[in-house]
């Protein structure tokens, strides 16, 4: 087990490293420049000294080596375009956006699993109808056009919920007002990630129903429910948690649309306003952050299974 | 300038203001009052920083005061840190007399050291590439006469200086900036709490999030009439007039046309058509010999129905350019100047006689060049349509643009500084003077914010006669031969004026209309009727 842990977590560096290679070089490539340095207002001379200024115009190899030299010493640089330290950028936003994500992942496993089982009960009729048909408007409805429907229904029409941020301004902690905040933002990513765990809960559910061992439950006389909850449910977990661990890596694209409409403060509108304007430590730490993320989450789905289902040991 | 006619004027336009603000306050001001605001992205509060534009401009106008301000009601420049300056010299040095008793918002006294830091130190220093510096080339350096007086010295006359010098061009603290290595780069400063001169100061920055402006005790002209100012960053437009709607804000900047309709239908918001002294064009490269034969170019004008261009893409806000200075310059605005309407006919019977005629491919080509070009164009705002209605014009009369699509980081880079382009449509927003010599001079081809590259001695010194005259007369007549000249010879094809659209709080009051960067340097007017 520690050593699986260890093997883990030194593949997971070797790969956080190649992919700040990979980025490093990929966004030096990108045409165009940091956004504060280049923009339409500045004549040659004015970007000459910004870009000596932030050592831009040294070769790409040479800005590397010194990036990286600094990121083992635990330092990500200081934002072209914003000047404070890469790493209290991302301090700052990785807070609101673990918020966000978690509670759409909560929302989407909830209801998708719960949504799943009734389809997968109801196989053809009518609930199993209404399911997909939710779970197809789930799959196929943009973001970021969903965003701004419940934002004109909730917000502006009926007025029940703030329309964007994640907190009402000049107010101390207050966990009401912060739910409030969080509903529309967390209830539409969730709508757009709940059709997976909704599919696989259904597909997992049907063929463990039709397997063997639950055939055996039945014959020995257990109650449906035990069946249900005990043998079959549980069993169909496996996917599942693997269909999670996928979806809270996709988690972090979607929320890079859900963050800029709903004025969310978080890590993807940094990653896109660092995209956009060229802020190229900004887009390394990001990315960093991200790879490390969905290793952990790997590593964290790869030993959950182990929990649902004891046959799978790490040894 | 008539000096003591101005100061004149100002006094009782002081007085009037006065009146009108202490009646208006005294009937309805509603002291508890929190005005929310948008910007599109964590503002950097410094206006001489680097990449500190759209989304810091209006905030920073609000924070920093400037040496002037635009009037209201016509735009010339009028006392903010500065109460009076004059021209000395024929135009090459402006004495300013600052104002008296002004303080930091930390306490510290503001002085003409302050004025010689922000320029001497920051604007003008090379290494530092501060933004915009490029408009105050013709300053050598600034003076300290005594506390309360500076002197700025030119290297050519700039008569539009107090015209610019009100175009975000806050003045920074020394006591606070002067040791810093860069003092555009100060995170404490820029992203946190700066030190001001404004009615309103920081009191908390959030990133991500917004900023909270409280008012300034310490301001100048007595303290501002509401509890606070909030700038929320919200990125997305279309969120932006739904929180407006939602009445989570007060004020929308920079609004599109396709949004305002139907805002004013809530009764609690109204759009303001604000101006600016902002136009779009067609740039042609000047580096293409094709270009050489102003026929090409007027044809090329005259080809495009520009007014419907306006109703179809800006809902008819907006109207057709004559010129890079804009009507709402008044006396310094020349209409009577060769116009382009739309005539397809004409223009093809243009390019016949300058000998581009239709090959069998129905592109026009003269010794067996053809006449198609590469037209890139950037995501923003309205320019790929627009690009896309000129290439659609210009097919109607045998001309070819082949449109490029590019990321608009990339555009900038390959268009605006490469310039590896032919033709291209992009605006320049300017300050409300008809010095436009930045975007036109030879010296700024190539390497400045003369993206077409054109250079025509003839025309600087027309816009250098206008730099010269220091007294209105003498600038209206200057710069209307410089119009005269810039309608015939085109050096870039002028497309419209856009109507500036501000969505605003109906019983937000004392927020001057006329264009958005006033009616942010009067933030210590604004009140919430009660």
């Amino acid at each position: 087990m520690i050593e699986f842990v260890t093997r883990r977590v030194v593949q997971g560096g070797i790969v956080l490293f190649l992919v700040s290679l990979l980025t490093f070089f990929m966004i030096n490539l990108a045409p165009g420049g940091p956004s504060s340095l280049i923009d339409m207002q500045s004549t040659a001379a004015e970007r000459q000294a910004r870009l000596a200024r932030f050592g831009l115009d040294r070769p790409v190899h040479e800005r590397y080596v010194t990036w990286l030299a600094g990121a083992l010493r635990g330092d990500l640089g200081t934002s072209i375009n914003q000047g404070l330290p890469v790493s209290s950028l991302l301090r700052q936003r990785i807070v609101p956006t673990v918020v966000l994500a978690a509670t759409s992942l909560l929302l989407a496993a909830a209801f998708g699993i719960v949504l799943g089982v009734i389809a997968a009960l109801h196989r053809d009729r009518w609930p199993d109808h209404v399911v997909s048909t939710i779970s197809t408007l789930g799959m196929s409805i943009p973001n970021f056009w969903l965003g701004i429907v419940v934002i004109i229904v909730f917000a502006v029409n009926l007025g029940w919920l703030p329309a964007s941020g994640s907190a009402s301004i000049g107010r101390g902690f207050d966990l009401g007002d912060r739910i409030r905040h969080l509903i529309l933002p967390a209830g539409v990513l969730a709508f757009s990630l709940m059709p997976n765990v909704v599919r696989v809960t259904r597909a997992a559910l049907l063929e463990m129903m039709a397997s063997d061992f639950v055939r055996t439950a039945r014959a020995k006389g257990l109650v449906e429910r035990v069946v249900l909850v005990k043998h079959t449910v549980r069993n169909a977990m496996v996917p599942v948690v693997a269909m999670l661990g996928l979806v809270a890596t996709v988690l972090f694209s979607g929320s890079v649309v859900i963050e800029s409409v709903f004025g969310w403060a978080g890590i993807g509108r940094l990653a896109i306003e660092a995209a956009n304007g060229r802020d190229y430590p900004v887009i390394l730490g990001v990315t960093l952050l991200a790879g490390a993320i969905v290793v952990g989450i790997n590593l964290a789905v790869d030993l959950l299974y182990a929990v649902v289902d004891p046959r799978i040991r790490h040894d | 300038m008539h000096i003591r006619r101005f100061v004149h004027r100002l006094a009782l336009l002081a007085l009037l203001l006065t009146l009108g603000l202490g009646a208006a306050s005294a009937q309805s001001a509603d002291p508890t009052a929190v005005l929310n605001l948008a910007t599109n992205a964590d503002p950097t509060l410094n206006p001489w920083t680097p990449g500190a534009v759209i989304e810091s401009n209006l905030i920073n106008t609000v924070l920093f005061d400037q040496l002037t301000r635009y009037s209201p009601e016509d735009l010339t420049p009028s006392p903010a840190l500065a109460v009076s300056w004059s021209a000395e010299e024929g135009g090459l040095a402006w004495v300013f007399e600052l104002r008296e008793g002004v303080q930091w918002s930390d306490g510290a006294p503001f002085g003409a050291h302050d004025v010689a830091f922000t320029f001497n130190d920051v604007v003008l220093n090379p290494e530092l590439g501060a933004q915009s510096a490029s408009q105050y080339s013709a300053i050598e350096r600034v003076e300290i006469i005594d506390d309360l007086t500076v002197r700025f010295v030119l290297a050519t006359p700039f008569s539009a200086l107090p015209y610019y010098l009100a175009s975000f061009a806050g003045i920074i603290p020394e006591h606070v900036l002067g040791s810093a290595e860069n003092p555009l780069t100060v995170a404490s400063f820029n992203k946190a709490t700066p030190v001001t001169t404004g009615p309103y100061m920081v009191a908390e920055f959030v990133p991500g999030s917004y900023v909270r402006l409280v008012p300034n005790p310490l301001h100048w002209a007595g303290e501002p009439q509401l509890a606070g100012l909030v700038f929320r960053v919200i990125p997305d437009p279309n969120t932006q007039v739904a929180q407006a709607r939602a009445g989570e804000l007060d004020v929308v900047t920079r609004l599109s046309p396709n949004l305002a309709t139907g805002i004013e239908a809530t009764g609690r918001l109204e759009v303001l058509r604000q101006s600016q002294n902002l136009f779009f064009f067609v740039a042609p490269n000047h580096d293409d010999d094709r270009f050489d034969d102003v026929r090409v170019k007027q044809a090329l004008l005259m080809a495009i129905d520009r007014q419907a261009m306006i109703d179809a893409l800006l809902d008819g806000f907006g109207e057709v350019a004559t010129g890079p200075v804009a009507p709402m310059l008044g006396a310094l605005y020349n209409p009577d100047v060769r116009t382009y309407d739309y005539d397809p006919e004409a223009a093809a019977a243009l390019l016949d006689e300058a000998g581009w005629t239709l090959g069998a491919d129905g592109v026009r080509a003269k010794d067996g060049e053809r006449l198609a070009f590469s037209m890139p164009t950037g995501q923003f705002g309205d320019l790929v349509p627009a690009t896309l209605l000129v290439q659609q014009y210009w097919e109607d009369i045998g001309v070819m643009a082949d449109v490029n699509i590019l990321e608009w980081n990339a555009y900038i880079q390959d268009v605006v500084v490469a310039r590896n382009y032919e033709v291209t449509v992009a605006w320049w927003s300017m300050p409300p003077t008809a010095d436009v010599a930045p975007y036109f001079s030879c010296s700024a081809a190539r390497t400045g914010n003369n993206i077409p590259n054109y250079c025509n001695e003839e025309l600087d010194e027309l816009m250098n006669a206008g730099r010269r005259a220091l007294t209105l007369e003498d600038q209206v007549e200057a710069y209307a031969a410089m119009q005269e000249f810039l309608a015939d010879d085109l050096p870039y094809l002028y497309l419209w004026y856009p109507d500036i659209l501000t969505a605003k709080n109906v019983a937000l009051q004392g927020f001057p209309e006329i264009t958005a960067a006033t009616a942010f340097q009067h933030a210590v007017d604004w009140y919430i009727a009660r």
